[in-house]
């Protein structure tokens, strides 16, 4: 019993994750900090602590800066609507969610990145010096992962012959020694390596300093407060849980749903969680074992990214 | 044409491609001779697989020897060469090392491009993944030309060779085995020859940085 | 039978120098194995002209051509050979060496003998790498015997330079291969044996001999010292002892550029003449304008006599290049008289740099007056290189301009005739600047040995009798260029 032609399949598969990755994403940077802090023989803050921050910080008042124009009103709400809109059509829990035919690797990045658009702007907005210096060298960082980026999408369309994401998931499903493959291996060093920097994680930005010298993302986001700065964690955090279960998705597709039943969407949800678990684990122990790169040594890294990107795909095209 | 000989063969070819890449992207000499190891093991994993699959008693020994040679005995010898000098980091490339791996970048797709036109010849799963060899020879030129530690030039040095070895593992299962040995022996003797040049050098002049040689000169 | 004579004979002599420590018997001992060959070499030319010689179950294959290189070493190691001794003897004296090094130094002059004729000898394409890429080993410690800092660089450039260009040629040979294994000839063959590589050359595939052929240029091309590779030439012939200097200008460059005959035949059946012909008159050409240029104003004389052999190289790559028979004959004929004069050249430069404690142009004057036989042999030699009517060179260079007019190739011959006559001037140049003038004060004036003088004017001699009657050679280089002719 089927209903995965009907949308409404699509439909509650685009609620579920949208309801994950709004919870999720807050927990996983909750379990990320906790990692790191028992690494580092510390208690750390319990893992649900930044969800209760969100609460805490939806119930303050609105300020906004003197000379603040409608940007840095609207900053947030776009980084909110981005991050929800490619949620719900990415395959996170199903093959088909809502819109699945659209979701288009090269549209779920440029999602994304709007959103990363969206907070420089923010940050640029009331023209004071930590705004600027932050969305200065977020916009650098994100120059320079992009064509890695960018190369590790066609890297990994080549196998299936499409960038649509769901049927990359269907064809990898089907085709279980693609995920061994060269190519997808080095897609997936060259994917984390983006998705480190993208999501400001340690060694490219330290997401729990406010030291001038070395803050990124911190700096760009200084001026808000309030539900805002809600909305603008939020909105970070739903990246970040998106990024690393697409990541999990791509190389680990096992337990994806195929039909629309209510038994395999379970079983989705579960798997789901373990795999982006997995992934943020990965995550905080690279974290734990290196140090921050200083910022002119980040084109190495980044560079190193897009060669593995490269190679990804020169590996794709002669064992095509 | 079973999935296991394929997948190991791309795994194996791409992991020799793959450690010359990090031999540009590592600037301390023990990360880069741990990499050079790797790819040697890769590399006698290449021509083992192969020797399986074809049947080829001569490949076997050959991907033994090329195990011994280049996987355990010259990285020894590097590392011995490297604990003699203190200063063990690649300082002043000639090029900085983000511009390098974008340039490595430009040849790997340079190689890809020649690499087709040779391996239209005969293709097999085996001969498609000859551009990873031919990547591997560019890769280990670049390092040659722009790095400037006596270490580096010879690291560079096996990695054109070994990058040779490839291709001639993937295009051909290996040329004849006399021919084999002569070229995996010679790989060892021109690396300890090196190795008593630079050991006769920093004791001349205590220096090797090969720029600053510059007797010699019209 | 022959073939296997001629190669045990260097290799007992390098078990002989290296069982038995150092005494002046050792290095008369490598000359006379040096003559031994050398006359078995003659004797293998005569018969190779019925047909080709095999030996050790194919291993080792001679023809005119392979007799033909083993005379040319034969003749240039008895030269650098019968300088041993003396050679020794004189850098003891001075404590640039001792008896173990000089242990060393006659081992590893056999071991680079016995190598380069190996590379000759075998039937192999595959072991004819082998024996080119040995010999750079060997020379490496030959190149630094002198174990100064500037030795040591030279060496060192050396060993890099010339294993990344035979690494090339390693992949062009390779190339060869896996071309050879998918033709579709008549002929199955699977082995690099120049005889089934041969026997299925027309069918090579186009595509795969193309690049392999300008792998193999740029790869043996650096061991001839060829441009752009040459670098590491004048600063290794520069470093190295005289007679090494000598065995490597003369011979090794040769043998390299024997090689790249042996494939140049191969292509030119797999591609038609066009390719093979346009890239080595690309790399002759250029080879020859750089060293036209670094002779114009050039200080030192090793380095001088170096940049010559460059030129002579490119003069040998644009012969090649047209690749008629008679361009191939003249081309032979150019390796041996080259062989000889430029050993002359760099074994009397060694008994100057002996003399006068450098080998700076500028700091050498008056030789004519001091030293009148020495000067007169490394004039007569200068008179040799520079290929003045009765010596051989200038009957060959004579004959490539001929072929290259038959071929139409004109502005080929009026470039190289620019540059030749701008070498003339100045070589001659520098040369009148090392012989004429005053002499200078205190130095001594000893006569020279009849040992040294002797080898040296003969071969001299030789030069002039090659160039005057050919007859000897005549119908031996015909045959051995037919055997590189597709």
């Amino acid at each position: 019993m089927t209903l995965a032609i009907v949308p409404v399949g699509g439909v509650v598969a685009s609620l579920i994750q949208l309801v994950l990755v709004a919870l999720g994403g807050p927990l996983l940077v909750g379990l990320m900090a906790k990692v790191k802090a028992r690494a580092e023989g510390r208690v750390g803050a319990p893992i649900g602590q930044p969800l209760r921050d969100l609460r805490k910080l939806l119930t303050k008042e609105r300020l906004h800066a003197r000379h603040a124009s409608v940007v840095l009103a609207l900053a947030p709400m776009v980084i909110v609507a981005s991050a929800v809109v490619a949620v719900a059509i990415s395959p996170l829990v199903s093959t088909h969610p809502l819109l699945g035919s659209s979701a288009d690797i090269l549209v779920i990045v440029y999602l994304l990145l709007t959103g990363s658009a969206a907070a420089a702007l923010g940050g640029l907005d009331t023209g004071t010096a930590f705004g600027g210096m932050g969305s200065s060298r977020a916009m650098t960082i994100g120059a320079l992962a992009e064509p890695a980026l960018l190369v590790a999408v066609i890297a990994l369309s080549i196998q299936s012959g499409t960038s649509n994401l769901p049927r990359i998931m269907v064809d990898t499903l089907a085709h279980p020694d693609w995920v061994l493959a060269p190519s997808r291996l080095l897609a997936l060093g060259a994917l984390l390596i983006v998705v480190i920097a993208e999501t400001g994680r340690i060694p490219v930005d330290n997401p729990a300093t406010h030291l001038e010298l070395t803050m990124v993302h911190e700096a760009m986001i200084l001026e808000y407060a309030g539900p805002e700065l809600a909305m603008v964690t939020l909105g970070e955090a739903m990246r970040l849980g998106l990024l690393f279960s697409l990541v999990a998705n791509l190389f680990l597709p096992w337990g994806i749903a195929t039909h629309a039943t209510a038994l395999s969407l379970l079983g989705a949800t579960a798997s789901l969680i373990a795999k982006t678990v997995l992934v943020a684990l990965g995550v905080a122990l690279i974290e734990v074992r290196s140090a921050k790169l200083r910022l002119f040594r980040l084109p190495e890294l980044l560079a190193g990214g897009f060669v593995l990107s490269v190679l990804a795909v020169v590996t794709g095209l002669v064992t095509r | 044409m079973s999935t296991t000989y394929i997948a190991s063969l791309e795994l194996a070819s791409g992991a020799v491609l793959l450690s010359a890449v990090m031999t540009l992207w590592r600037r301390g000499v023990r990360s880069i001779v741990t990499m050079l190891s790797l790819q040697g093991i890769a590399l006698a994993a290449v021509a083992m697989v192969l020797a399986l699959h074809e049947h080829e008693r001569a490949l076997l020994v050959t991907g033994a020897l090329v195990f011994v040679v280049k996987g355990l005995v010259v990285p020894t010898l590097l590392r011995r060469v490297s604990r003699l000098d203190p200063r063990s980091r690649e300082s002043r490339p000639l090029v900085n090392v983000p511009a390098s791996l974008v340039f490595a970048a430009v040849l790997i797709v340079l190689a890809y491009v020649v690499g087709t036109r040779i391996t239209s010849l005969a293709p097999s799963h085996a001969t498609h993944l000859a551009p990873l060899g031919l990547a591997t020879v560019l890769v280990g030129y670049f390092m040659l030309v722009t790095r400037r530690r006596a270490v580096s030039k010879i690291v560079g040095l096996i990695l054109v060779d070994n990058g040779i070895a490839l291709v001639t593992f993937l295009l051909t299962s290996g040329v004849p085995l006399i021919v084999e040995l002569g070229s995996s022996l010679d790989v060892l003797l021109v690396v300890v020859v090196l190795q008593f040049l630079m050991v006769s050098m920093r004791h001349h002049s205590d220096t090797d940085q090969l720029t600053e040689m510059k007797a010699l000169h019209d | 039978m022959l073939i296997i004579a001629i190669l045990l004979i260097p290799l007992i002599m390098t078990v002989v120098a290296a069982s038995v420590p150092w005494r002046p018997w050792v290095g008369w001992a490598t000359a006379a194995s040096s003559g031994a060959f050398l006359a078995l070499g003659v004797a293998l030319s005569v018969a190779t002209m019925s047909a080709p010689q095999w030996a050790l179950h194919h291993s080792f294959r001679a023809d005119s051509l392979s007799a033909f290189m083993v005379i040319v070493i034969g003749a240039v190691s008895l030269l650098a050979t019968s300088f041993t001794s003396r050679t020794m003897r004189q850098e003891m004296e001075s404590g640039a060496t001792t008896a173990r090094y000089a242990r060393h130094y006659a081992v590893l002059m056999q071991v680079f003998i016995t190598c380069m004729l190996s590379a000759v000898l075998t039937a192999n394409l595959g072991v004819l790498w082998v024996s080119i890429e040995a010999t750079t080993i060997a020379t490496t410690f030959l190149v630094s015997h002198r174990r100064t800092d500037a030795a040591f660089e030279a060496s060192w450039k050396y060993v890099i330079l010339c294993s990344i260009g035979i690494a090339l040629a390693f992949l062009g040979t390779v190339l060869i291969y896996y071309a050879q294994l998918h033709a579709s000839g008549p002929v199955h063959s699977s082995s690099l044996d120049w005889t089934s590589v041969m026997s299925v050359a027309h069918h090579l595939d186009p595509n795969v001999t193309r690049l392999a052929f300008a792998l193999l240029v740029v790869g043996y091309g650096t061991k001839v010292g060829l441009v752009p590779m040459h670098s590491w030439l004048p600063d290794a012939h520069s470093q190295a002892p005289a007679p090494v200097s000598a065995l490597m200008s003369g011979v090794l460059l040769s043998v390299a550029f024997y090689g790249l005959l042996r494939f140049r035949a191969i292509a030119v059946a797999a591609l038609g003449p066009v390719f093979p012909r346009a890239l080595l008159l690309v790399v002759g050409l250029v080879s020859l304008l750089l060293a036209t240029v670094m002779l114009i104003a050039q200080r030192d004389l090793k380095r001088m006599l170096a940049y010559s052999s460059i030129e002579h190289m490119g003069l040998l790559a644009i012969g090649a290049a047209v690749g008629s028979p008679l361009a191939i004959a003249a081309v032979l004929l150019h390796i041996l008289g080259h062989g000889i004069t430029k050993a002359v050249l760099f074994l009397s430069s060694g008994e100057i740099y002996h003399l006068e404690g450098s080998t700076e142009i500028d700091k050498i004057s008056g030789l004519l007056a001091r030293r009148p036989t020495l000067a007169g042999i490394f004039g007569f030699g200068v008179l040799s290189l520079v290929a003045l009517p009765p010596f051989s060179l200038f009957v060959s260079e004579l004959t490539m301009a001929r072929a290259e007019v038959d071929a139409g190739l004109w502005w080929v011959v009026a470039i190289s005739l620019g540059c030749l006559s701008v070498i003339f001037a100045a070589v001659t140049r520098h040369t009148r600047q090392m012989l004429m003038g005053a002499a200078s004060v205190g130095s001594s004036s000893s006569p020279l040995s009849v040992s040294v003088a002797l080898p040296l004017i003969s071969a001299l001699v030789a030069c002039v009798a090659l160039g005057v009657l050919a007859w000897p050679l005549q119908s031996l280089l015909t045959h051995a260029a037919q055997g590189v002719l597709p």
